[in-house]
């Protein structure tokens, strides 16, 4: 039940921005943004309605409301009204398939529903095994049309959709001349249709101007009298002259365009920027063209130099952010080493001190002196009267 | 790409009820292609003519804002030699919620108000700093010899 019941819906998509309204909705029921109706409508914290595709949109570019431009967040955005949702979805449209002759019209949120499952018009998969073509619902329950016949005049295979156009044009069958009704082959229709006697066809001058037009057997009659076709060499003549000047016109146009410089050229004083600039112009006028040539020489030369020195700027600050960095990760590395140096000093000095202060008790003939090291935290009051003796000691190297 | 229903209602109201005095007409071939032509407003240098402009909607219309240009030539301090228009709404100050017809209605009024503080044709807008009342003749002189109707 289910594989079947799903192969009859339809995967058409329906793009809700794109419906047409049965009657106009209410200029308050439209999205400022899209200027549809609203679909899925949200709110902003200064109390504005949009679609929520559209504002999210808007907010990739720029973080304000787009009606009071007020500062705005994704945050700042949550769900309209249930009362604004349903009235908008409520609102009766016509089906998208109305083209192909689909008469319905329903409330909008069913239209989905509607082309799913019910729509006649709508696309669906052909019923036939193994058939990838897509039919129309109202003519799924017939025989698969994709499949191929055999022409029943010329033996060509043809789908069975088509067969109705091939006949028009299978080379075995004869279709009327639409001007006077007589049959031919459909091979030879073609070549029949330019010579039809009997077509009504328009003066050979009707692009100047005649207005007249007749079957193909009169016409000769009036060409030999007709003034637009004797005019028409001449006429000819002076529309390529037209042409002509026409595209020189624009060509010159465009190099004037170039020509004259989007900002004026920098110079020195501001008195002296405004006269440069109307000179500039008049003297545009009458410059030869090779003035032209070389002024606008001058100004693309001049705009180049300007971006090589904008791109040498970017390139300099960047090589001055590189060196700061730089300069700083190695100013770390030194004083982690320097913390290390500055550790082993103080280590030497702790070993310097206590060497110190052992040979000034050999030296003063300690009975334990010779033990020094080897009896430290020895017996407590021994150990104590060495370390006082030590710390005396390494007051004195201080000093 | 199919033409957003935004700009094909957009153009039906241009057509059905223009803006007095400005007129847009979208190319058969390239419907975001549109012919603009604005009257120059009342009590200022550019009455009496007719400014023809360019307008283009991009792919993202409306989430970027139109192309707009001068085809003819005008002598204001916000609009340069290429017919470029210096006006806010065309670039950070766009917002989604504007349209091609209130957006032609800004440039009516930029043509009835000039900015010389904020230039981009600064040789224009140094005179109209410095001489008001000659730039509002050379732009009155424009104006006929330009964008005679």
């Amino acid at each position: 039940m289910a594989p079947s019941r799903s192969s009859k819906n339809s995967l058409q998509s329906v793009d809700l921005r794109a419906l047409d309204y049965l009657t106009s909705p209410s200029a308050n029921l439209l999205c400022p943004i899209c200027h549809a109706p609203l679909i899925t409508p949200v709110q902003t914290r200064c109390l504005h309605t949009f679609c929520s595709a559209c504002i999210s949109l808007s907010l990739e570019r720029s973080l304000t409301c787009p009606v009071d431009r007020k500062p705005l967040n994704h945050d700042d955005v949550t769900p309209a009204p249930i009362m604004i949702a349903n009235l908008v979805n409520d609102l009766v449209v016509l089906c998208p398939n109305r083209e192909k002759g689909c008469t319905t019209s329903c409330a909008r949120w069913l239209v989905e529903s509607h082309v799913r499952e019910d729509c006649e018009f709508a696309a669906i998969k052909c019923a036939k095994e193994g058939c990838d073509g897509m039919v129309e619902r109202r003519e799924a329950e017939g025989e698969c049309v994709h499949e191929e016949v055999e022409c029943a005049f010329c033996q060509g295979p043809i789908r069975k959709l088509d067969i109705e156009i091939h006949y028009k044009e299978c080379p075995k069958l004869s279709s009327d001349c639409r001007y006077c009704s007589k049959s031919f082959p459909n091979p030879e229709l073609g070549a029949h249709k330019l010579i039809c006697p009997d077509e009504v066809i328009d003066c050979a001058a009707s692009h100047f101007g005649c207005s007249y037009s007749s079957r193909r057997s009169e016409l000769d009659e009036h060409l030999s009298h007709c003034h637009f076709v004797a005019l028409t060499p001449i006429l000819q003549l002076h529309t390529e002259r037209i042409e002509t000047l026409e595209l020189e016109n624009k060509a010159v146009r465009q190099k004037l365009d170039l020509l004259v410089p989007p900002r004026p050229l920098p110079t020195q004083g501001s008195g002296a920027n405004s006269s440069t600039a109307n000179d500039y112009n008049s003297a545009g006028r009458d410059m030869t063209s090779e003035m032209q040539d070389y002024t606008y020489h001058l100004y693309s030369e001049y705009e180049q130099l300007r971006s090589d020195v904008e791109r040498l700027n970017a390139q300099i600050r960047e090589l001055d952010v590189k060196q700061d960095m730089a300069r700083f990760n190695e100013g770390l590395r030194y004083n982690d080493e320097m913390a290390g140096v500055r550790a082993a000093i103080n280590g030497l000095r702790m070993q310097l001190h206590w060497l110190v202060a052992s040979r000034r008790e050999t030296g003063a003939g300690g009975a334990g002196a010779a033990a020094g090291p080897r009896s430290i935290g020895g017996s407590s009051v021994g150990g104590d009267g060495r370390r006082m003796s030590v710390d005396s000691a390494r007051q004195v190297v201080k000093l | 790409m199919a033409l957003p229903k935004r700009i094909i209602k957009e153009t039906e109201r241009l057509v059905a009820e223009p803006v007095p005095g400005i007129q847009a007409i979208p190319h058969d071939d390239n419907l975001r292609y549109f012919d603009v032509s604005i009257h120059g407003p009342a009590q200022s240098p550019y009455e009496g003519g007719v400014f023809k402009l360019e307008l283009f909607l991009p792919e993202d219309y409306p989430m970027t804002p139109p192309k707009i240009r001068f085809l003819t030539k005008i002598y204001h301090p916000n609009i340069d030699r290429l017919g470029r228009i210096c006006l806010d709404v065309l670039k950070a100050n766009w917002s989604p919620a504007l349209q091609i017809r209130t957006i032609l209605l800004s440039i009516q009024a930029l043509l009835g108000a000039p900015n010389p503080d904020d230039p981009l044709a600064n040789d224009v807008a140094q005179r109209w700093k410095e001489d008001e009342p000659g730039a509002i003749a050379t732009a009155r002189e424009w104006t006929q010899t330009h964008a005679a109707p």
